[in-house]
């Protein structure tokens, strides 16, 4: 049995790239969905005036 | 407890109240999160059309199409031997340059925000540079997680370097940076981040660069230091390939265009000429390389200053990683949209920045399309040696880019082979991201700096 290589390989690329831009277009909305649920960062809050600095700013003596 | 600030001199670097570009309130997160799904339906969809139905936009189209791509792959494969030809003439200069007579003082400032897992290593690594004469300022960004405690437990002398650690409320990367220079005393400066580890030469083979006295800034060279999966060994090959390649070849022409985060030595002159760090952006270093280029002076590479970081360990953050750096190009390249019509002066300085412009917006599209372009072709024409002799022509440059790369730097070439996958997996992703982030930057939504993970690899 004679196997056509070119057309297995085009196949292998053919699936990889398509899997690939699924994948990466899949992984990109979960990272905004990650980004939307993620709880909000200290500057955000401070923005919103819900965040107290609660330490002393810190320098050497000398 | 505050103390008077030792070197808090009135200099040209200014201190930012906040860390974010944001003038306005913040959107609501489900509101970033629709408008994120509208623009990525509206690109499959577009694409999907395009392919399925080129028939509508008539034969015009399909013309375009072949001509564009062609165009892409003529460019492509010139690129590389253009970047690879200026990389081998920069590599030719420095192994002419000698080590410099006089070592200059040196200030090397480490800005932290939640690090407590890295910022030992990283200030410990410090300690170790066969340096004669530098200090430290290490500044804690209002830290949560006892990143300031373990900064502490270095404070003092070392055998002559001095550790001088600073805490601050939180304002951001490019705020706190400011804030560590203008506490610095030395004419040459180094930024880096808390995640990484300088090499014990770096800082002498950096400082050999300013004997010429038009070079304001210099770009070490980044190395991941974390690599045992799949993702950070093709970022490991990536660093090798961007910076042997690229940045070798605008080393010649003295106009890099990324000092990166990691580690970037600058002359404080020219650091203070531009007013210091803006934090209008998401890419403070890229912001910060633009503002010294068109302040006329020269930006060098140097391969023996050597950085390892920690690089994203999982796609997702690799993808928030890379979406922050296309979005802070885009706002530090329309801050200075001026520059790129500039002709006065040094031709090289709008170069440099149309390059990025064509490596940040262009080239990802074409990219994905003539991915997708040779997919179709081989299943609507049945072309399928078509599709099989540009993938392997692809690889095949690829393949020996990487190798060039690596046996320049000396590095595992063992990771060679992962330059199978560089560009129809890991790029094709890293595409679809910055197209996306582009989009997201044209219609102009949120963004917030956000946070990696670190592992405390370093």
């Amino acid at each position: 049995m004679r196997f056509d290589w070119v057309n297995i390989l085009a196949t292998v690329i053919f699936v990889s790239i398509v899997v690939t831009l699924i994948l990466a277009v899949a992984s990109y909305f979960a990272y905004k969905v990650r980004e939307a649920r993620r709880p909000k960062t200290a500057s955000e809050l401070r923005q919103e005036g819900k965040v107290k600095v609660f330490f002393n700013e810190y320098t050497p003596k000398s | 407890m505050a103390t008077e600030t030792p070197g808090n001199k009135d200099t040209g670097v200014t201190e930012h109240p906040e860390q974010a570009p944001t003038v306005k309130r913040p959107m609501r997160p489900i509101t970033q999160l629709l408008i994120s799904i509208a623009i990525i339906a509206v690109v499959v969809i577009a694409t999907v059309f395009l392919f399925k139905y080129p028939q509508k936009l008539g034969p015009i189209f399909i013309t375009a199409l072949v001509v564009t791509l062609a165009s892409f792959l003529l460019l492509l494969i010139l690129r590389h031997f253009i970047l690879i030809w200026f990389s081998y003439l920069h590599q030719r200069e420095l192994s002419q340059d000698e080590p410099p007579d006089v070592y200059p003082f040196v200030s090397i400032i480490v800005p932290a925000f939640n690090e407590a897992e890295v910022i030992q290593s990283s200030l410990s690594s410090l300690l170790e540079l066969r340096y004669p004469y530098y200090e430290i300022i290490a500044v804690d960004d209002g830290s949560t997680d006892g990143t300031f405690e373990r900064m502490r437990e270095f404070e003092g002398n070392h055998y002559g370097v001095k550790v001088a650690v600073f805490r601050k409320e939180n304002s951001g990367k490019a705020d706190t940076l400011n804030y560590g220079i203008r506490r610095s005393k030395a004419p040459i400066v180094v930024c880096m981040d808390s995640d990484s580890r300088l090499t014990p030469d770096a800082l002498r083979y950096a400082v050999r660069t300013f004997a010429d006295p038009n070079v304001g800034a210099v770009a070490g060279n980044v190395k991941v230091i974390n690599r045992h999966n799949i993702w950070t060994k093709l970022q490991a090959l990536e660093y090798i390939e961007g910076l042997n390649i690229v940045r070798k070849a605008q080393a010649f022409w003295r106009s890099v265009n990324v000092i990166p985060g990691p580690i970037g030595i600058f002359r404080r002159t020219a650091i203070e000429g531009t007013g210091g760090y803006d934090s209008d952006t998401f890419a403070e270093d890229f912001d910060m390389t633009v503002k010294i280029l068109s302040a006329g002076w020269k930006i060098n590479y140097e391969p023996k200053a050597v950085a390892f970081t920690e690089a994203p360990e999982v796609l997702l953050d690799i993808i928030k990683q890379r979406y922050r750096w296309s979005r802070g190009i885009l706002q530090a390249l329309r801050k200075q949209k001026h520059l790129l019509a500039s002709t006065g002066g040094n031709i090289t300085t709008p170069l440099s920045l149309w390059y990025m412009i064509f490596e940040g917006l262009v080239w990802p599209a074409m990219n994905i399309f003539s991915n997708l372009f040779f997919v179709w072709i081989a299943l609507i024409y049945g072309m399928t040696k078509l599709l099989v002799m540009w993938w392997i022509l692809l690889t095949i440059l690829d393949l020996l880019i990487a190798i060039h790369a690596i046996l320049m730097e000396r590095e595992d070439i063992g990771l060679a082979i992962y330059a199978v996958f560089y560009r129809s997996f890991y790029i094709l992703i890293i595409d679809v991201t910055k197209l996306f982030a582009t989009l997201e930057e044209l219609v102009g939504l949120d963004m917030s700096w956000g946070k990696l993970a670190r592992k405390g690899r370093i």
